[in-house]
Formats: structure tokens, C-alpha cells, sequence
């Protein structure tokens, strides 16, 4: 039992945060969002530092790393609010290395490894919500190939991907195809999201596909577990830079002739928000560390962690607009960013709620870190 | 980063593990598992099998006669004997007094007290709180008088808990005005055997009578049972405070009052009722989370690399557990709980349960708690240590 991090991840940190740092400033954030939410020469950027491969063998061109490296550059990114969709990335290579063909595969990873191919997982229906066995959206194989019909939502950056990783039910089971975005019968429409990212609605009318496994729940569900332990981390990088400013503010801003620090009942919030951050950040490595275990254990870990990350997020975000007082409520402040992310982060991959059900529902008899 | 233990640490698990099996005696196990009643009898005989064996003093080092484990080999055997039900090791002498006379006593003092700790037949109590002085421990009154080569002490503990077998109960005593409170304050070993001291039980809310006062009155305490230098006991106390790590957090138990809970919960059932389970669901992940944090301050310790100053969420977030499950428990019993039984918690008693006999002790154990939040340094006052760190 060790949590301490390698050499080789404490650089990987350093880089991603100096390119944070230096690259990725609130300004450049700002003209990104105003431009649509989505920059794609700032993603080239991510793939320089060698992060969209992060999940890519190096024999097909990626880092052939684990969930604790993809954990420390979420952490980050998370810092920056960067809104280019990494989490997406990790899933779609993930993905892909474990579940699909062969062919898909050298055809696809390494192009994701060197960011020249954006693949998201499109995955929400207006039915579904978070459920992972509901799914409307149908395929047929007509020939030797796989055409797909349906309507996926907000699907990240749906209207500037190369292509999707898409559930759709063949014969009454969910199996898990790759459509172009470029392919037939591929319509979107895009929009912003509520933390300045950018998402799309996407149907597919008789699309062409190709099969990545007939097993698609099971990989759907590694792929969102993926996509949990990501936002996990992400949404830690998010806390530490809210408690931060937080921090800061209360240490400089007087009212009534002293700092906020001097008042006990403002400090007493801030400890109680000190108590989340610190759970999510313990929740955050106990996913990253679950993500290889077997179905049953990933699962019921992710549930549990994406709840405690959902209370975290909330309780830190608003709690760290109301210690700003007015500046807080503001889109000129960063704070108002980071409550919006921590907003959005929620909401993704299962609500609080949602997970709270997941782990109700895979409740044992006994229960701790390692049952 | 790895979750697992190391083989090495899943042996020493194993083999405490295994002689748990062996030297727990069952009966004080199953009152510890369906929250019974446990006598003196019982609580001293386990510390004297742990003393036999070496382990009651589990977190001493080598060089006074303790196993010398790390602080993960720690951790496992607390794990291992609270999922066994084991009685809790009442800490005052091995846990709290003893660290203390190892770092500040003289070797006279480690060479006459240590033995009787380690052996577990020596009970010690803990005489800190007063009625004037609860979460702000800094103001205590109790007068000790240099005559001679003795001190004098008068005044009143309060809060003592299990003083009503205490052999000794170390004290922190006011040997000085001068200058800020904690200068003045003294750590003095008093034989509580000693003429002019007095043990009145307080009687809890629950019925139990847990914790005393504790009065001196003219007390003749000899001055070699001074530790360390007068007026430096607040430094002592506090090297005492920061000894107590982990185990504040109490996770260990909480695990296993956790499978109790959904046992209740099963028999009474609630474990069906949606909005039921996801309170338990709620306390789980609570129980998870607070699991982690913990490994995390142990892996800081065992590597050294970072230091986790996290003390004051753990004693938070521990007491706050325990106090939920113990409000489920009684929850799930739902009007079952309003009987009470006291006697009920006595292993063996022949009379008639109302509803179960596993409901007798539920309200009990729920009022009982209402101490967690408030002991040790309320939650409050640990809400302001947080605080504090935290804006610098």
C-alpha cells in the first residue's frame, strides 16, 4: 500500500502543469469558449505533451500508461479548467485497445495517440440519462456491413469530432460500433455547455459502422467507468484551485475592518470544505486505483466515488461562491469558471443521485476499501 | 501508487488474524458484536492475553518491550482485532501515558511504570477535563503544591472515564500562575489509591455509569512522580495529542458496526425500503472515504515523503460516522427502540425482549455516542485547528 507518486509521474505532473501554466493562461480559455468552446490547436497541444496517446500502446504510438498517470495529468488539466475534452480521449483509447478488432485498432489508436482523430463516446439518450442498458438507437448488418440508426446527446464536442464510439442494440443487446463523422447519414447540431465546452446533439439515419465488440455493455460500462475516474481527478485539479482562490480571498478581503479569515463562522465553512476536498481527493485515487479490477469491484467503486465527488464538487463549488460574496457571481472572476466546471463535472458520466442508487444497489454485506 | 498490501504486510495481517481466532475468548466477542454490555472482568482479561502476547502495548517500539511495528502493521492489527469484535484497548495507559513516560520520563519511571502498563494489570485513567475546563483544557485549576518532596494536590477532575477502576490516573495539574495558562500546567502520575482522592460516578444519559469525577483533597503525591519539568506538561500532553493518529478516526470499528447496521437492517426490514438503503449507501461511502484518507496519513508515515496533516478531519469525519450508524441502528429498530431494557444488555439475561433481543442495546448505544462529536477536542473546536492550517 503506497500513495506515493514515481519520479516518472511527479514529471508528467510537472509537465502538464507548466503547460497549464505557461500555455494555457484564462485568457486563451476565454477566447476559446467565446470562439465556441472547443480549440483545436490548444488539443494538438495536449497531444504534443504526448496525453492523448496517454492510453495508446507504443506500438501503435502512444505512452502505454495506467489510470494513476491518466489521474495526475486529469488533476491538472482540471487546474486549468481545460475544455478540451481529454477524459473522451482516454475513454475512446481505452476503448479501442481492449474491445476492438485488430484492423480498427491500427487504423484508429495511433491517429488518436498524435491528436490527428478526436473519438468521443456518444452514449446519452433522452431515455437513458446515465442508465447504460438503455439504449434506442439500433444497428442492422446488411451485407458484410453494419449500418446505425438513432439520436445520441450531448455528446462532447460532437460537432468537431472525427468519430464516435456508439451503444446501439442489435437483437435486443447492446453492442458498441465506431461511426464517422464524415459517414453517411450523420447529422449534428452543436452548442455550448454550462462550463463554456462545447457538446452536440448527433443522429445517425442508416450510418455506416463498424463493429468494435459485440459485448457493448460490458465495454460501455468500462468506458464510463474510464470516464469516471477522470472526472474524478479532473474535478479534484478544479477543487484545489477553488480552495485556493478561496483561501486567498478571505486572507486579503476586509469587511467591518478585518479579513473574512477573522470570522469563525466563515472559517468553519472553509473546514468543512477542506473536509470534501479531502475526501474527493481520496475518492479520486481509490477510482483510479479500482479502474483495473474486475467488472463487479470497478463498478461498485466508481459508484461510490463519482457520489462522494458529486457531494465534494457541489458543497466546494457553491460554498466558495458564497465566501467570495459578490465577485464570486461574476463571469469576470475565474471563480465563477471553476464553479461552473465543478457544475458540469457533477452532472456527467451519473449525477450524485444516480450514483447514489448504483451504490445502494450494489450494497454487500461488508463494505470498505478493499471489499 | 498501489492499493495492495505488500505480501509481507498480508502475512503479518494473516497471523494476526489467525491468533485472534485463537485467543479471543468468545464470549467477549459476541458482546462486542451485538453491543452488550462488557463487565471490567472482560475488558481487563483481553488486555492481559494482548499483555501476554506482547501486543498490548502495539504501538511501542522495540526498545521498551513493544513489538517496534510500523505505523501499516499498526493499522492491520487494529483492523484485524475490531472486525474480530475485540474490546476496544482501553488507551489511557498503553495507548495515552505510556508514550509519554517512554519520550519524557526519566528511566526510574519508565523502569516502574511500563511493566504494569505492558502486562495489563495496571489500570490507568486519564485526568484532564474539568468542570471548568472542557474543550478549553489550557485553563485547568487543580492545584499541585511543592512541599518538600512532595506535591499537594486538591481540586476536581470530571469526565474520567472508567476511573472507577483506575489504579493510577495521570493528571495534568496547574503548578504555576504565572505567565499564559499552558506555562503553569504540570504532568503528574498519581496513585489514585492515595489517601484524599475520591471517585464519584457520573450517571450518562444512556444509564451507564462510563465516567466519574474524580476529587483531591490534601492528595500527598511524591515528587519523583513528576514527569519530565514542572510547568512543562501542556508540551507533553500535546506530544500525547499528536501521537493519537489514525486511530482517532476509529474506521476499523466503524466497518464492523457497518455490517451490523445492514444486519439490523435485514432483520427489521428496512434494508428493502429504498429511501432506507440509500442512507445506508450514504454511510458507506462515508466509511470508504474516511478508510482512504486513513491509508493515505499511513502510507505519509511509512514513507516519509509527505506529511498529511489531516488529524482534525479524521477525529471529524470518525465521530460523525459513529454517530450515524448508531442513529440508523435505532432508526431501523423504529419503535422498537423506544423500550428500554437496560438490563437487556447484560450476556445471558433470561428476561423478555421487546421486538428482538438485538434491539435491546440500540437506543443505548445511540445516545451514548452523542459523546464523539464532543470529546477529544469538540468537533467545533477541531473545525478551528482545520481552519487554522488551512488560512495559515
Amino acid at each position: 500500500m503506497d500513495f506515493d507518486f514515481s519520479d516518472d509521474q511527479e514529471s508528467l505532473r510537472d509537465a502538464v502543469r507548466k503547460w497549464v501554466d505557461k500555455g494555457y493562461d484564462f485568457e486563451r480559455r476565454r477566447k476559446a469558449v467565446k470562439a465556441g468552446g472547443f480549440d483545436r490547436a490548444a488539443y494538438r497541444e495536449l497531444a504534443d505533451l504526448g496525453l492523448t496517446g496517454l492510453y495508446v500502446s507504443e506500438d501503435h504510438g502512444g505512452m502505454g500508461m495506467g489510470p494513476v498517470e491518466a489521474m495526475v495529468a486529469m488533476e491538472e488539466l482540471g487546474r486549468g479548467v481545460v475544455l478540451e475534452p481529454l477524459p473522451q480521449t482516454l475513454i475512446a483509447g481505452g476503448l479501442l485497445s481492449g474491445y476492438a478488432p485488430a484492423d480498427l485498432q491500427s487504423a484508429w489508436l495511433p491517429k488518436i495517440a498524435g491528436g490527428e482523430a478526436i473519438v468521443v463516446l456518444a452514449y446519452v439518450e433522452r431515455k437513458a440519462r446515465y442508465k447504460l442498458d438503455v439504449c434506442e438507437t439500433t444497428a442492422a448488418q446488411s451485407g458484410s456491413e453494419w449500418k446505425l440508426s438513432g439520436a445520441k446527446s450531448v455528446v462532447p464536442v460532437g460537432d468537431k469530432a472525427d468519430a464516435f464510439i456508439v451503444p446501439a442494440t442489435v437483437k435486443g443487446k447492446i453492442a458498441l460500433f465506431l461511426v464517422e463523422r464524415s459517414a453517411a447519414g450523420v447529422t449534428t447540431r452543436g452548442y455550448g455547455t454550462q462550463a463554456g465546452g462545447r457538446a452536440a446533439e448527433v443522429t445517425f439515419k442508416d450510418s455506416p459502422a463498424r463493429l468494435v465488440t459485440e459485448d457493448g455493455l460490458a465495454a460501455l460500462e468500462h468506458g464510463v467507468d474510464i470516464g469516471i475516474a477522470a472526472t474524478c481527478a479532473e474535478g479534484v485539479g478544479v477543487m484545489d484551485k477553488t480552495m485556493d482562490a478561496t483561501i486567498e480571498y478571505m486572507n486579503t478581503r476586509k469587511q467591518f475592518g478585518v479579513t473574512l479569515a477573522t470570522f469563525q463562522a466563515l472559517r468553519h465553512r472553509l473546514a468543512d470544505m477542506k473536509m470534501q476536498q479531502e475526501l474527493a481527493r481520496s475518492m479520486s485515487y481509490y477510482a483510479s486505483l479500482k479502474l483495473n479490477a474486475p467488472a463487479a469491484e470497478r463498478r461498485r467503486a466508481m459508484a461510490r466515488a463519482k457520489y462522494q465527488l458529486g457531494v465534494a464538487m457541489r458543497f466546494v463549488g457553491q460554498n466558495s461562491v458564497q465566501l467570495h460574496g459578490g465577485i464570486g457571481v461574476t463571469d469576470e472572476y475565474i471563480g465563477s469558471h471553476y464553479f461552473k466546471k465543478l457544475t458540469e463535472l457533477e452532472l456527467s458520466f451519473g449525477d450524485t443521485l444516480h450514483h447514489l442508487g448504483e451504490v445502494s444497489e450494489r450494497m454487500q454485506d461488508t463494505a470498505g476499501v478493499f471489499a | 501508487m498501489d492499493l495492495a498490501f505488500t505480501p509481507e504486510e498480508q502475512k503479518f495481517r494473516e497471523d494476526v488474524r489467525g491468533w485472534v481466532r485463537e485467543n479471543l475468548p468468545k464470549e467477549i466477542s459476541d458482546k462486542v458484536h451485538n453491543a452488550l454490555r462488557l463487565t471490567r472482568d472482560d475488558m481487563q482479561s483481553w488486555a492481559r492475553i494482548l499483555g501476554k502476547k506482547g501486543w498490548l502495548g502495539y504501538g511501542w517500539p522495540k526498545q521498551f518491550g513493544g513489538p517496534g511495528w510500523n505505523a501499516i502493521q499498526k493499522h492491520l492489527f487494529e483492523e484485524e482485532t475490531a472486525l474480530a469484535g475485540a474490546p476496544r484497548i482501553i488507551p489511557f495507559g498503553p495507548v495515552m501515558v505510556a508514550p509519554v513516560i517512554m519520550a519524557f520520563g526519566n528511566q526510574e519511571q519508565q523502569q516502574r511504570f511500563l511493566p504494569g502498563i505492558a502486562s495489563g494489570e495496571v489500570w490507568w485513567s486519564q485526568g484532564y477535563s474539568e468542570p471548568g475546563s472542557g474543550s478549553d483544557l489550557a485553563s485547568v485549576k487543580t492545584r499541585a503544591e511543592r512541599k518538600g518532596d512532595k506535591y499537594i494536590v486538591n481540586g476536581q477532575k470530571t469526565w474520567t472515564t472508567l476511573a472507577q477502576h483506575g489504579d493510577w490516573i495521570f493528571c495534568l495539574v496547574r503548578t504555576s500562575t504565572e505567565g499564559k495558562p499552558q506555562t503553569g500546567i504540570s504532568f503528574l502520575l498519581i496513585d489514585m489509591k492515595s489517601p484524599g482522592v475520591s471517585v464519584r460516578p457520573i450517571i450518562m444519559l444512556d444509564g451507564e455509569h462510563e465516567v466519574n469525577e474524580v476529587f483531591f483533597d490534601n492528595v500527598e503525591v511524591p515528587a519523583e512522580n513528576l514527569i519530565g519539568e514542572e510547568n512543562k506538561g501542556w508540551t507533553y500532553a500535546k506530544h500525547l495529542l499528536s501521537h493519537e493518529r489514525t486511530n482517532i478516526a476509529d474506521v476499523n470499528r466503524a466497518k464492523r458496526e457497518l455490517e451490523r447496521l445492514k444486519r439490523i437492517a435485514k432483520s427489521e426490514g428496512v434494508y428493502e425500503d429504498q429511501r432506507f438503503r440509500d442512507e445506508i449507501a450514504k454511510l458507506e461511502v462515508d466509511v470508504v472515504a474516511l478508510e482512504m484518507m486513513v491509508l493515505r496519513v499511513l502510507s505519509a508515515e511509512k514513507s516519509g515523503k509527505n506529511s498529511l496533516d489531516v488529524a482534525g478531519l479524521l477525529k471529524i469525519k470518525g465521530s460523525e460516522i459513529q454517530q450515524r450508524y448508531s442513529e440508523l441502528m435505532m432508526l431501523a429498530a423504529g419503535p422498537y427502540a423506544i423500550p428500554f431494557l437496560p438490563e437487556a444488555m447484560d450476556a445471558g439475561w433470561q428476561g423478555d425482549f421487546v421486538g428482538a433481543a438485538y434491539l435491546a442495546p440500540l437506543a443505548s448505544t445511540y445516545f451514548n455516542l452523542r459523546k464523539t462529536t464532543i470529546y477529544g477536542g469538540s468537533n467545533e473546536v477541531q473545525r478551528n485547528i482545520v481552519a487554522q492550517t488551512v488560512l495559515g
